[in-house]
């Protein structure tokens, strides 16, 4: 113990400390030494006496007006720093109400964002819907102005007298279409409905609504030898046709 | 300096109170100046040194700890510092010019010396001038040990002991001479039974 400290003695950690040139490190050393140790405690303040009078001896009368000139700078500085206060308040301000702002344009840009998107589905949605309809009465313009187009007059059988339509194929372009002109009334919950039997398949092509579709042609899957039908079914049960309340069948 | 005083120094100063530049100023600027003055040989600079380091000692106030150093050893500490940046600062713009003027510094270092100080230099020129150099170097000069070997040419060895016996002789020679008067009374007594 004792050479531990006679050996931290011996360096010059003490003297170097005194002056304040020691390192972090070096300072926790010190510190610590002369926290535990009475004796480098006794040295220190020794040295910190011894310092103070050498110190002294080299005293020279500090000039007039010097004081004066210090204690003005140090003023000044505290009213700067009250001024920097008083700026640091009002930046602080100007910085919340920017974090508010930029919040507020920030959720806003979200919204903006959130309703570009969905608009940009909803143009993408008509886009394909319209290239779609216009696909579809191309087709419909092709299969009616069509010299090769064949057009069977279709008439519903007892169960519908007044079932009219009017199917169009043409078997170079392989396209068909039909046309319901005219659908006897039905009782409530039940439909029309049209199937075709394509290559032994039965093909469920949809309820036809009763008005509104009196102008429109509907497509139909073309095949050789394909047969459409219409029948009566249940609204909801339309997984199959049911072929007892087949009311008009179309060969094409 | 009574340690009376120092704890109000300390405590006007740890209250961000004004009034304890001005204590500081009265007591200790003489010697703090001295300090500056003796590191870089020039009063102008000298009074800037003081003046900015009475700033630091002001905006450093929180940070001094009485249990770690005495107010002087940390009053000395900032201006010695304070003194060597300004002088390597000053020395890498314009060397020249800090060597002309210290031909007429040393007058005026020397026609301000204070009066009531000039019996303790007179102490010190007892002290032993291979001890007073080495002091001198590492105290205002800001060399490290090895730096003042190398500089005046004496092993690190002697600079390390001529430091400890310098500050130990120091003591010697600045005894107080009420307490040297009570020793030689003692003595005195002891032969005269």
């Amino acid at each position: 113990m004792k050479d531990k400290i006679k050996i931290f003695l011996d360096t010059d950690l003490l003297e170097k400390y005194l002056l304040g040139s020691t390192t972090d490190l070096e300072t926790l050393q010190v510190e610590r030494y002369i926290a535990m140790y009475p004796e480098v405690r006794k040295t220190y303040n020794e040295l910190q006496e011894n310092l103070e009078e050498f110190a002294k001896s080299y005293s020279l009368k500090s000039p007039e007006g010097l004081k004066d000139r210090i204690l003005s700078t140090i003023k000044a500085q505290n009213s700067t720093k009250r001024k920097f206060m008083n700026y640091a308040i009002a930046a602080s301000f100007v910085a919340m109400l920017f974090a508010g702002a930029s919040y507020f344009f920030y959720s806003q840009n979200l919204n903006l964002q959130e309703e570009n998107s969905v608009v940009t589905n909803q143009i993408k949605l008509l886009e394909e819907d319209m290239k779609e309809r216009l696909e579809d009465v191309r087709n419909q313009f092709i299969v009616l102005n069509n010299p090769q187009t064949k057009k069977y007059t279709v008439m519903g059988n007892k169960k519908a007298k007044d079932l009219k339509a009017v199917a169009y194929v043409n078997p170079v372009k392989k396209l068909s279409y039909i046309n319901v002109q005219n659908l006897p009334d039905l009782e409530d919950g039940q439909c029309f409905q049209m199937w075709a039997e394509v290559n032994g398949k039965m093909i469920n092509l949809g309820i036809i609504k009763e008005a509104g579709d009196k102008n429109n042609l509907l497509a139909m899957p073309y095949a050789e030898n394909a047969v459409g039908y219409i029948t009566i079914e249940n609204v909801g049960e339309n997984e199959a046709p049911t072929v007892d309340n087949i009311v008009a069948n179309i060969a094409y | 300096m009574s340690a009376l005083l120092e704890n109000h120094i300390v405590e006007l100063l740890q209250e961000r109170n004004e009034k304890a530049i001005s204590l500081l100023y009265e007591n200790y600027s003489d010697t703090l100046y001295g300090v500056a003055f003796k590191v870089v040989k020039d009063e102008e600079l000298a009074q800037d040194v003081l003046q900015e380091s009475f700033v630091k000692i002001w905006k450093k106030a929180d940070s001094y700890d009485p249990t770690k150093a005495k107010l002087f050893t940390w009053l000395f500490r900032i201006t010695r510092n304070t003194a060597i940046d300004k002088l390597r600062s000053g020395k890498t713009k314009s060397d020249k010019e800090i060597q002309m003027d210290v031909s007429d510094v040393y007058k005026v270092g020397i026609d301000g010396v204070n009066p009531d100080f000039i019996d303790m230099r007179e102490n010190l020129s007892k002290l032993d001038s291979k001890y007073q150099i080495v002091l001198e170097a590492l105290f205002f000069e800001g060399m490290t040990q090895q730096e003042a070997s190398e500089e005046l040419d004496i092993p690190l060895g002697t600079i390390k002991s001529r430091l400890k016996i310098g500050l130990r002789e120091m003591r010697k020679i600045y005894i107080d001479p009420a307490i040297l008067l009570f020793i030689l009374t003692l003595i005195a007594s002891y032969y005269e039974r």
